[in-house]
């Protein structure tokens, strides 16, 4: 039961990163389905950077500011080039699925995976599993007791209301998705180098998404979301577990298990368990 | 149409796949490769019977599922949930035909077909229904779903339908009659060996048809008509007595039936059997090609080519350098969708570096 629990922090880790992520950029009013993307972008530099530079602080640091650039290149199109949200958010999934394994192959002459990195030259996980802790934390006291941290909702609930005080909506947007990206390149930082020692192709694997669900769970504030990731995590650790070694006797089909998460994030998000209402400004822009 | 507007519509496109390719190339040449392999794969993807076979036939999926986010697009909903629906529809298929396969193929063909578009628009009809009745955003909804569908399938997949006498994640195969045969069958009556060894098949006309039909629906019809009023002005549409409701629900499970028959291609046409991972992101770049079109059915099968072709031409390049992989056909879509997604935004930053007019 231990070991599930212990598991189960490790796997909601990256969620948790991701999800506090997205919760600045959905909370600023842009809808964002691109966590996947930037997740992989930042796996893929956090891995290449610190194997080369033998630093893992060096590779964090990298992580950070591609995260940040990552999410810059979607509030770019979405606030300035006035693109759908959606369809920005899918190019830049498009384009991190594209340009991670083209620069593996660049650098490590492999499409599938970066070289291993040795232990003594990786993240602390735990370091990062307390940081995901103290995070959301963090957040909420940002957002909802700082005057940029109203601001962002501002933007997010009725952006002209915050126009009209004097404070541009665009530059609001631009610095809630920068720093958005950046937490959620943690979330990149501990996939590669703390939980693995390399980056390796779809490092991802869906976690974006789920991620964009927990956040849906937790109706888009951070400690409930936060809550969710757990929640996530511990049942991602069960089905670990019961893949490896068989439930009374039978090898339980751990797909089922999968679909669990989703399933309750559908039926938060149909009303059957509450009501999840997106912040306005996302819900009224196409 | 006017030969002038036919070229109004292609000209932001072309633009668009002309600035794709030479960004692409510029690319190629930081990654140490000559962009000459880029022309060295457009030329082998179209004027070589196996490369264009294969060409075809990733043609086939993207035009269907082009189809199914254009169709919603007109209605003014985005259906990104393609994905999960065309694993449905090809699971749907592999169940029928495991359940009978005795059929003879006169009703082989067409039961595989239609369960093909029941599985895709029920899966469809679950996005438009939780839209229409409980007000939830259908983006996140079928985001959801398509996680749900994939992971579901490939259940079905390792489980249910499993071949147990082999290793690999995928189905027992389907029975002889539910196979839809290869063009090079054809061909090989006129005595030609066009296409031959290459999988393209009959389902690439068969979605032809469709996207006429989608076309003739669209544009000529009074429903068509309902749709593109709900997706231009909602409001205006329904003081009109026309049904939010009903709509979305019939163009969710009409956009699902299409994606749904992505599995008829994959696993009538070519597998004949469902293997794990089949699909590589058929539903994401349906997207890109309905972008591409600006949703227009017959657009679509030009898009659908051309994304075909990429994909293609990105597998040769694969095959052809040490240094690319086939990826670059991903990061080629993603730089036509934020083309396409910013051109107005790029056009007038591109009239103003010139200085010029954003009209002239």
């Amino acid at each position: 039961m231990i070991e599930i629990l212990a598991s189960s922090l490790r796997v909601a880790t990256p969620l948790i990163f991701a999800a506090m992520g997205g919760f600045l950029c959905e909370r600023a009013g842009v809808a964002t389905i691109c966590l996947e993307g930037v997740l992989l972008t930042t796996a893929w530099t956090a891995a290449s950077v610190t194997y080369f530079s033998h630093n893992p602080y060096f590779g964090t640091c990298a992580a950070l500011v591609v995260g940040a650039l990552t999410m810059s290149l979607h509030s770019f199109l979405t606030v300035r080039a006035k693109a759908n949200s959606i369809v920005s958010g899918v190019a830049v999934n498009l384009l991190a699925m594209g340009i991670t394994p083209l620069f593996t192959k660049l650098l490590f002459g492999s499409p599938t995976n970066t070289e291993a990195i040795p232990l003594n030259e990786r993240m602390a996980p735990l370091a990062l599993v307390y940081l995901s802790f103290l995070l959301p934390l963090f957040l909420h006291f940002i957002v909802y007791r700082t005057t940029p941290g109203l601001r962002l909702l501002a933007v997010g609930d009725g952006p002209h209301a915050l126009e009209t005080s004097g404070v541009s909506p665009a530059r609001v947007r631009y610095w809630a998705l920068g720093f958005g990206g950046a937490v959620v390149a943690l979330g990149g930082v501990y996939m590669s180098i703390a939980h693995a020692s390399q980056f390796t192709r779809d490092m991802a694997a869906g976690r974006g998404f789920i991620a964009l669900s927990a956040l849906i769970f937790g109706k888009w504030r951070p400690l409930p979301t936060f809550l969710t990731c757990l929640f996530f995590g511990f049942t991602d650790a069960l089905q670990i577990h019961f893949q490896s070694s068989p439930l009374l006797g039978t090898t339980f089909p751990v797909q089922l298990l999968q679909l669990f998460p989703y399933l309750i994030t559908l039926f938060v998000l149909v009303g059957f368990i509450g009501s999840a209402k997106p912040p306005l400004a996302i819900s009224e822009s196409p | 149409m006017k030969t002038g507007s036919v070229l109004k519509h292609l000209g932001g496109p072309l633009v668009a796949i002309l600035v794709s390719g030479l960004l692409t190339s510029l690319l190629l040449l930081l990654l140490g490769e000559s962009p000459q392999i880029l022309w060295e794969a457009f030329t082998s993807t179209f004027f070589n019977s196996f490369g264009l076979g294969y060409t075809l036939f990733y043609t086939t999926p993207l035009l269907l599922t082009g189809l199914s986010v254009a169709l919603c697009f007109h209605a003014g909903l985005f259906n990104i949930g393609a994905e999960g629906q065309l694993h449905l529809g090809a699971a749907s298929i592999v169940g029928v035909a495991l359940l009978m396969p005795q059929l003879p193929w006169y009703f082989a063909v067409p039961t595989g077909i239609l369960s093909s578009m029941i599985g895709g628009a029920l899966w469809g009809f679950i996005a438009g229904f939780l839209k229409a009745k409980r007000g939830s955003h259908e983006v996140i909804v079928t985001i959801l779903l398509n996680l749900i569908g994939i992971t579901f399938v490939n259940y079905l997949i390792l489980y249910p339908f499993k071949n147990t006498q082999v290793q690999n994640p995928e189905t027992l195969g389907i029975a002889k009659s539910y196979f839809i045969p290869p063009l090079s069958s054809l061909t090989a009556l006129f005595g030609s060996e066009l296409f031959r060894t290459t999988p393209v098949n009959f389902t690439l006309f068969f979605s032809l048809i469709v996207a006429v039909l989608c076309h003739i629906f669209l544009f000529h019809t009074a429903k068509g008509f309902e749709l593109r009023a709900l997706g231009q002005n909602t409001s205006a549409a329904r003081f009109n007595g026309i049904s939010l409701t009903k709509n979305t629900l019939l163009v969710f499970a009409l956009s699902g039936a299409l994606s749904g028959l992505v599995g008829v291609n994959e696993v009538m046409g070519f597998q004949h059997k469902l293997i794990e991972g089949f699909s590589p992101q058929y539903g994401f770049t349906g997207i890109a090609v309905a972008l591409m079109a600006r949703n227009h059915p017959l657009g679509i099968i030009l898009a659908a080519l051309l994304f075909g072709a990429i994909h293609n031409g990105a597998r040769e390049i694969e095959f052809a350098s040490e240094k690319i992989t086939k990826e670059i056909s991903i990061l080629m879509e993603a730089l036509l969708v934020i083309l396409i997604a910013g051109n107005q935004y790029f056009i007038t930053q591109f009239n103003r570096f010139f200085k010029r007019g954003p009209h002239d």
